[in-house]
């Protein structure tokens, strides 16, 4: 797999990024979203310098967990799918490149251009604070933007798998809404759920909790815009204490396992998988 | 009392800077009259020291009482005694004997401005009513929470003052059994309890900071506490209360900050006399996780001109039971909530609708905590909205404040400092700029590592096999190509050798095969075992990437870039092939598109785009060209274009692989031709052999005098034509090249013919027929 390869195909990505107009709508709500976010976090900061995690920041992660995987997931779902439905993937084949570069040229391209999206959001958030003379919680900062690009990462990846694994468009948006309806709501509760009907202990629920990709993208900002993650209650407790230091570790690999687990699977598919 | 200070000073002065000799402090003390001062120089003395007559020990800078690890610092046995401006430090780690810098066993102690540190307890209070304890620093030894011991504690100690003081790293400030204490301006920090509570009545605690301790303030079983201007912030040990009550009378609250606890005021049987009242009045209460948790059973607390601001749960009821008795309003003024929904029409800045805290999730939270896992989640907001959209499941309202404020109430309390914006908005600045770097230089990379030099402006291809590629050898070979599609076989069994200057035809029905041929020599589908395709000495199924830098190809479905302008999408390619973009120009000029350039592909015409793909082919000027069903969207005009295009790149030697239905598109290119049914090659011939071979023939319509049309049937059958009337013209089946022949018959026979034409309504799209 030669990585000149990859960045050509990258840079194609990212030009057709820039001029899809659905990236660009959702690069602009996404800095929206973010100056909102700053700015309502702000107000109740405002009472004579108190400061801390409150419903509205809470809110607005909230909101930052819903938008970010659905911008992935639906940025990515068609990138495959769409180009093997209009026949472009079977002549990009035909030139002197390998499956393995397209698919990771694709995830470079887009990958590039979602975190460029949300590091202008973010950037955009962060000076409207820092206009104001506000500046508490730089790491939480940080770490918020890195952790919502990784998220942002890892449900691209997901994306790929299924618009590798279909053959038109329209059935990978399909899918990928499914599935983000899944992780957004359905998997948390069904675990819910599951922890009230089989007495789930703190352990157990802590661990499936650890399957959902926006569950850790939720715990580790929590951890570092919150003064402590046990605000999520007892498992989280649990978490605090069993895992201590090593749980910002445990949380960037999972999410980075949800990376690296749908892109191997995605290029195990494409490269075996008929074109057509 | 001058004559023996001055000699202590003396004795001491000579011990300065080093260790004073051993019991020499204490001698002294020993030797002191009551009221009289001794002075402690610079130095570390020895501790443990005992104190027996009212007295002063007044330290200078540097002074230092050590215990050396053992037992207590200073032990004061007398009433009236100061101990001023010490250094207090290595006590012993016995919990049982309560090792403490400076236990007090008598009253009206005051210690004030020492520094303890590496102590177990700090200031240890028995019996000394009436004490002083201010302006100490205290901190603990470097113990597990559990093994630390008190600050500062006060054991049957009433009327005592603590103030001032900063106590950090020890395990709780307790005052027990003490009445009439008051607890000022001290500063708790990283503890377990910041102040503990146990029967004391009539205290007050004002204006103290208690901070990041696993509890800021513990109150149990005391009467009349008056708590005046305190903050309690990020309380976060297990149970994170910022005060705890239990069963306690008469606590009145006024202008406390709670914030950034887990539970900013916890009830617990709270008041516990069913005669007392309690008020918690002009309390801020911000961002912690819960600002009021009660027992169900908790009665008779009322709460007027709080604010409630950004909890995250405002009041919570822990467990199952009744909750009430409680008021959230006092004279027509409630509390300020910061997420209350309401309105105040008549501008008097009380809320016209009632405020009520009522949430599905929050109660379930509150019945089993395990579930505040799920909180901020989307499932927590589809909970409360199932709640509120359908009125069964929706919860009774935990609290009802009928008299919400609409602004929060001012208190005064010690401004924040913040942190330098500065860095923040670097970072952000960096984050800007960082994105708009990362889109600009991976996504408009140059091009200038396309080729290694530009005086050769083609891709050079490498052989892989010096010996199999030579002048004569094939540029393709194919052997024992199959693929099947489930149980069909589209391609069986096809073998054949293509050389440079040589152009072949696939020829076949659709669904012969060519274009499925096709895709397998480029590798785009895997072929059955046992197949080889071999590229410029590249095989296919192993190298295929190597094997393509070798091959242009033009595809039957032209599928591009719709929205990219023509030169861009060769600019992209050539960099896929590794070919600089000057060769875009030369390709888009031999294929006649220079004047399209900057058109976008869709709006291109179907010849232009066939042309256009033909460009991107001969972008690496490769040995070896193959087109699919190559003229298919082209006008007559178009494909005679295309064609003089195809058979200059044979002149120049390239090898031409093709698939067609036009019979004159074979006789004109190529050399050979392969004749594919249902995926087998079933014949090979040249061009002109094809339709004799195939036996294919043309419709062609005539038209002759009206009386003449038997004739012509008669003289055409005579002639061995299949030939019949049709209206008035007509229609003669022959041979693609045999065309004139039946013109020739008739007008040989008298006949003349008045027009002709060829029969497409018969030929079909293909124009031949077999």
């Amino acid at each position: 797999m030669s990585v000149r390869t990859v960045m050509i195909i990258g840079r194609k990505e990212i030009r057709d990024a820039l001029r899809n107009r659905w990236f660009q709508c959702y690069a602009a709500a996404f800095t929206v979203l973010a100056l909102a976010m700053a700015q309502l976090s702000l107000a109740g900061t405002t009472l004579q310098g108190l400061a801390g995690f409150g419903r509205t920041t809470a809110a607005l992660v909230n909101l930052v967990l819903l938008f970010v995987p659905l911008m992935a997931l639906s940025i990515a779902a068609p990138s495959l799918a769409g180009e093997r439905e209009r026949g472009t993937l079977a002549y990009l084949l035909a030139q002197p490149v390998n499956r393995l570069e397209v698919l990771f040229g694709k995830f470079v391209g887009l990958g590039v251009s979602l975190v460029a999206a949300l590091g202008l959001g973010f950037g955009v958030a962060g000076l409207s604070i820092a206009a104001k003379g506000h500046a508490q919680g730089l790491a939480g900062f940080l770490v918020l933007t890195a952790m919502t690009m990784t998220l942002a990462l890892a449900m691209l990846s997901v994306g790929l798998l299924v618009s590798a694994l279909v053959r038109k468009a329209s059935v990978a948006v399909g899918m990928v809404i499914v599935l983000w309806l899944a992780l957004t709501l359905f998997s948390d509760l069904g675990l819910m759920g599951g922890s009230l009907m089989f007495r789930l202990r703190m352990d157990e629920l802590f661990h499936l909790a650890l399957l959902n990709p926006l569950e850790v993208f939720k715990m580790s900002v929590l951890r570092s815009m919150h003064a402590s993650l046990d605000v999520l209650g007892p498992a989280a407790t649990y978490a605090v204490q069993e895992y201590g230091r090593w749980l910002g570790l445990i949380f960037a690999a999972a999410l980075t396992a949800w990376i690296v687990a749908p892109m191997a699977l995605a290029a195990l598919l494409f490269a075996r998988r008929p074109l057509s | 009392m001058l004559r023996i200070t001055m000699q202590l000073v003396m004795i001491l002065a000579t011990t300065a800077g080093a260790r004073a000799q051993e019991g020499e402090l204490q001698r002294l003390i020993d030797e002191s009259q009551a009221g009289q001062t001794v002075r402690v120089t610079a130095g570390r003395h020895d501790g443990p020291l005992v104190i027996r007559r009212s007295m002063t020990l007044a330290g200078e800078p540097g002074a230092i009482i050590d215990a050396h690890e053992k037992g207590d610092a200073i032990r004061i046995e007398a009433p009236d005694v100061t101990v001023r401006g010490m250094r207090i430090t290595g006590t012993g780690d016995s919990l049982d004997r309560e090792n403490a810098g400076i236990v007090v066993l008598a009253p009206r102690a005051i210690i004030e401005d020492n520094t303890f540190d590496d102590v177990l307890f700090g200031i240890y209070l028995k019996k000394a009513a009436d004490s002083v304890i201010r302006r100490n620093r205290i901190g603990g030894k470097d113990l597990d929470l559990p093994r630390r011991g008190d600050g500062i504690r006060l054991w049957y100690s009433p009327g005592c003052l603590i103030e001032d003081n900063n106590v950090h790293d020890g395990r709780d400030v307790v005052i027990w059994f003490s009445s009439n204490v008051t607890v000022r301006g001290n500063l708790v920090s990283r503890g377990r309890y910041g102040l503990h509570f146990m029967y004391c009545d009539d205290n007050t605690l004002e204006n103290n900071s208690l901070q990041d301790n696993s509890v800021g303030a513990f109150l149990m079983y005391s009467r009349r506490l008056t708590l005046r201007g305190n903050r309690f912030a990020r309380n976060r040990g297990p149970s994170g209360y910022g005060i705890g009550l239990k069963d306690m009378d008469g606590v009145t609250a006024t202008g406390n900050v709670f914030d950034g606890n887990r539970i900013g005021i916890y009830f617990d049987n709270s008041p516990s006399s069913v005669d007392v009242q309690q008020h918690f009045s002009r309390n801020v209460l911000a961002f912690n996780d819960i600002a009021l948790a009660f027992q169900p059973s908790t009665k008779r607390n009322h709460f007027s001109e709080n604010t409630f601001l950004e909890n995250i749960e405002q009041v919570a009821v822990l467990g199952s039971g009744r909750f009430d008795g409680n008021s959230f309003t006092t004279d027509g003024r409630g509390n300020y909530w910061s997420d209350y929904n309401g309105y105040d029409r008549g501008g008097d800045g009380v809320g016209d609708v009632p405020y009520q805290a009522q949430s599905l999730f929050e109660n379930l939270m509150d019945r089993e905590p395990k579930l505040r896992l799920f909180l901020f989640s989307p499932a927590q907001q589809a909970i409360e909205m199932a709640a509120r959209t359908v009125p069964t499941i929706r919860p009774i309202p935990k609290l009802t404040d009928s008299a919400p404020l609409m602004q929060p109430i001012l208190i005064a309390m010690p401004q924040q400092t913040q942190a330098s914006a500065s860095s923040l908005a670097a970072v952000a600045a960096g984050l800007i700029v960082a994105s708009g770097l990362l889109l600009t230089l991976v996504g408009r990379g140059p091009i200038r590592n396309a080729t290694a030099s530009t005086a050769a402006p083609a891709a050079q291809f490498e052989m892989q096999d010096s010996e199999a590629v030579t002048s004569t050898a094939p540029l393709l070979k194919v052997q024992s190509l199959s693929k099947r599609f489930g149980r069909v076989w589209a391609v069986e069994d096809m073998s054949f050798d293509l050389r440079g200057g040589e152009a072949l035809a696939l020829w076949g029905d659709n669904g012969a095969g060519k274009t499925t041929a096709i895709r397998c020599i480029l590798g785009l589908y895997r072929c059955a075992a046992g197949a080889s395709i071999v590229i410029v000495g590249h095989d296919v199924r192993r190298h295929g990437k190597a094997a393509r830098t070798c091959v242009g190809y033009v595809p039957q479905e032209l599928a591009f870039y719709d929205d990219w302008k023509a030169d861009e999408l060769l600019c992209f390619f050539a960099r896929i092939k590794r070919v600089h973009k000057r060769r875009v120009g030369q390709v888009l000029a031999e294929v006649g598109l220079s004047d399209h350039a900057r058109k976008k592909v869709a709006a291109l015409s179907g010849g232009m785009k066939q042309r256009l793909a033909l460009a991107a082919a001969l972008l690496a000027d490769p040995p070896l060209l193959i087109l699919d069903e190559i003229t298919a969207n082209l006008d007559a005009a178009a494909r005679r274009s295309f064609l003089s295009l195809l058979q200059d790149q044979r002149r120049r030697d390239k090898a031409i692989l093709f698939t067609s239905h036009r019979l004159e598109e074979i006789t004109a290119l190529a050399d050979r031709v392969l004749v594919m049914q249902r995926g087998r090659v079933t014949a090979v011939c040249e061009p002109q052999q094809l339709a004799q071979t195939l036996g294919l023939q043309v419709g062609l319509r005539v038209w002759v005098d009206a009386a003449g049309l038997d004739k012509a049937v008669e003289l055409l059958h005579r002639e061995g034509f299949d030939a019949r009337r049709n209206g008035r013209s007509l229609s003669v089946r022959v041979r693609p090249d045999d065309k004139g022949r039946p013109l020739n018959v008739l007008m040989t026979g008298g006949l003349t013919v008045q027009d002709f034409e060829l029969d497409n309504h018969s030929n079909g799209e293909e124009g031949v027929t077999s």
